[in-house]
């Protein structure tokens, strides 16, 4: 098989620890129930914690897609440029 | 959702949308000759989307008009508890963080048409791949006839009744089918990119309307919900906090196993341009049910009180108000309710193209006649998408009594082929009998606890429990009868990163 650096995110544990670590922090099970003070523009305490989370969740799974994963990339945008250059 | 604000104006948006939808489904066929007489050609758009049309055919397909009408009533009904709308539908692309890497690399490889066509290849089980079609038929069935409903209604509703129910949605099927006949994936993809902007301007819109009408002011809103029921805004419940994260599981596992989800991986130009979009459908959650959510919440105190069938109008009454705020956002409004019906439509094209992707490919280019042209094959999903289509009209308007329950079934189902994609990409001990008895045990549990009315139990859904027997049927079988040195050589072949065949 040829060389080629392969990044393939199912390989690496941190990952899926972190995400895990994320959505624990998304759901506010480690908060007292019913609590909603202090409310601030609107939203209750939790749920600007939870809304924090769920952003990082989004750039955390944004960033590992681009990041985290390269498997055929470099051989097909090699292939690409030869066709275009041809 | 009966609209009084609408009316012919609703009737000319409604046919000019249906003209560009016509007209770009038109263009994207036209000058691709082979796109009739190859699978690939015509399910898949020649696996060759780029990232515009990618990144918005799986945004337009991810949410549908029922991310409006049914998850602004799902704020208004549960409160802040709602904004796990926005982390359910990011974890769907953690899930394709699982599977997509390799298997787009492997679809590749092997030119798949279907996520059947995985099945088949990995287990080598006719058992499994009938099972698989069933499960994955039933779920795109139901999910099909959800939009169909949902066309009716929101069109019904938008143009207050002047066009009834049942004309609009044949009006609007036919030309889904006429555009779909057309281009395939291409006019999908196409029209996905009209639709999905609309969506996303229209929410932007209904949101800066509906804070217009509380005075820019969320935080007296949510005041009054404090008052009047503190439970909408405090830390949910235990069962509420146990419910979030199997709907996370739920959601995630499920929305991307979906058939059309898969195929979207397959229909990409390159790694490249997968990446790219899925990067970016990341980001999309929180300003997408994230506004919904807030405007399920403004709800709450424009109209306390509504009870569950009625809290189901709740977009329609707010947009009446909305509307009648002056002309610019009456228009504004118009516009909305055409951008839900491209919603309903832009998932329901995706969705009736996979089914026939799996008629042409796995009933009757795998069962039934192997032997017929590529071109006999698309033919023949074409035309069973079409009687498909017409016997889901059918029951959705004549719906068979109790029947009527099994149709709820949805992603409790299709979940259950999950394993056989994750545990079959990269462990090669999995053997198909194993696969086979825990994908059928998992239905029939997740089918039974729905249909007598144990949908969650302490807020666990279903179709987890489902799944959990589901992947321990797998594992355990797989463990205790090891299958051959060979068998295993084979899996880990199938399932390789190489780029060759």
């Amino acid at each position: 098989m040829e060389k080629r650096t392969i990044k393939e995110p199912i390989r690496k544990k941190w990952i899926w620890i972190v995400l895990v670590l994320i959505m624990l922090a998304i759901v506010p099970w480690y908060l007292p129930v019913g609590s909603a003070e202090p409310i601030i523009f609107g939203f209750p305490y939790w749920a600007w914690i939870s809304t924090f989370f769920s952003l990082v969740l989004c750039g955390y799974l944004s960033w590992l897609t681009i990041h985290e994963w390269n498997i055929v990339e470099d051989i097909e945008e090699a292939e690409r440029e030869k066709v275009v250059k041809k | 959702m009966n609209l009084t604000f609408s009316g012919v104006d609703g009737i000319i948006i409604l046919a000019f949308y249906a003209v560009v939808m016509l007209a770009i489904g038109y263009f994207s066929g036209k000058g691709e000759k082979n796109i009739h007489d190859s699978l690939s050609g015509y399910y898949l758009a020649g696996k060759n989307l780029g990232f515009i049309a990618l990144f918005f055919t799986l945004y337009a397909t991810q949410y549908s008009g029922n991310t409006i009408v049914g998850y602004a009533p799902a704020a208004y009904r549960s409160g802040f508890l709602w904004l796990q709308s926005i982390s359910f539908m990011t974890i769907i692309i953690g899930v394709y963080l699982l599977i997509a890497p390799r298997l787009y690399v492997v679809s590749k490889r092997l030119n798949f048409i279907t996520p059947t066509d995985w099945l088949r290849h990995r287990f080598k089980s006719k058992a499994v791949t009938l099972l698989g079609v069933f499960l994955m038929l039933w779920g795109l069935g139901n999910y099909l006839l959800e939009q169909l409903v949902a066309i009716g209604q929101a069109v019904a509703g938008m143009t207050g009744g002047t066009i009834p129910y049942q004309f609009a949605v044949i009006a609007f099927v036919l030309v889904m089918l006429v555009y779909e006949w057309m281009g395939g994936m291409r006019a999908v993809a196409f029209t996905d990119v009209m639709q999905g902007i609309v969506l996303m301007v229209g929410i932007v819109f209904f949101l800066i309307g509906a804070l217009y009408l509380v005075g820019g002011n969320l935080s007296d809103v949510t005041a009054s919900i404090a008052e009047r029921e503190p439970a909408k805004v405090g830390v949910p419940p235990i069962e509420g906090t146990i419910n979030w994260f199997s709907i996370l599981l739920l959601v995630g596992c499920g929305a991307a196993i979906y058939p059309h989800a898969i195929q979207r991986i397959y229909s990409s130009q390159s790694e490249r341009i997968l990446k790219k979009s899925l990067a970016r459908m990341a980001w999309m959650p929180p300003v997408t049910t994230g506004f919904v959510f807030v405007i399920g919440i403004i709800g709450i105190s424009m109209f306390p009180g509504l009870d569950d069938a009625n809290s189901e109008q709740l977009v329609g009454m707010m947009a009446n108000e909305i509307a009648s705020i002056n002309t610019i956002y009456y228009w504004v409004m118009v516009l909305f309710f055409g951008a839900i019906v491209a919603a309903i439509i832009s998932t329901a094209d995706s969705v009736l193209l996979s089914f026939s992707s799996m008629l042409s490919n796995d009933i009757y280019g795998n069962f039934i006649n192997p032997k017929a042209s590529e071109k006999k094959k698309v033919l023949v999903g074409k035309v069973g998408g079409i009687i498909a289509v017409i016997i889901l009209l059918w029951i959705a308007w004549n719906p068979p009594g109790t029947l009527y329950e099994i149709f709820v079934l949805k992603f409790e189902l299709l979940v259950q082929v999950f394993p056989a994609f994750i545990l079959g990409l990269y462990w090669k001990r999995l053997s198909a009998k194993p696969v086979f008895w825990g994908m059928l045990i998992g239905a029939v549990i997740a089918g039974l606890l729905t249909l007598t009315g144990y949908g969650t139990i302490y807020g666990i859904h279903g179709g987890i429990i489902g799944l959990a027997v589901n992947f321990g049927i797998a594992v355990i079988g797989s463990i205790a009868v090891p299958v051959s040195s060979k068998h295993e050589v084979y899996a880990e072949d199938i399932s390789s990163l190489k780029i060759d065949a």
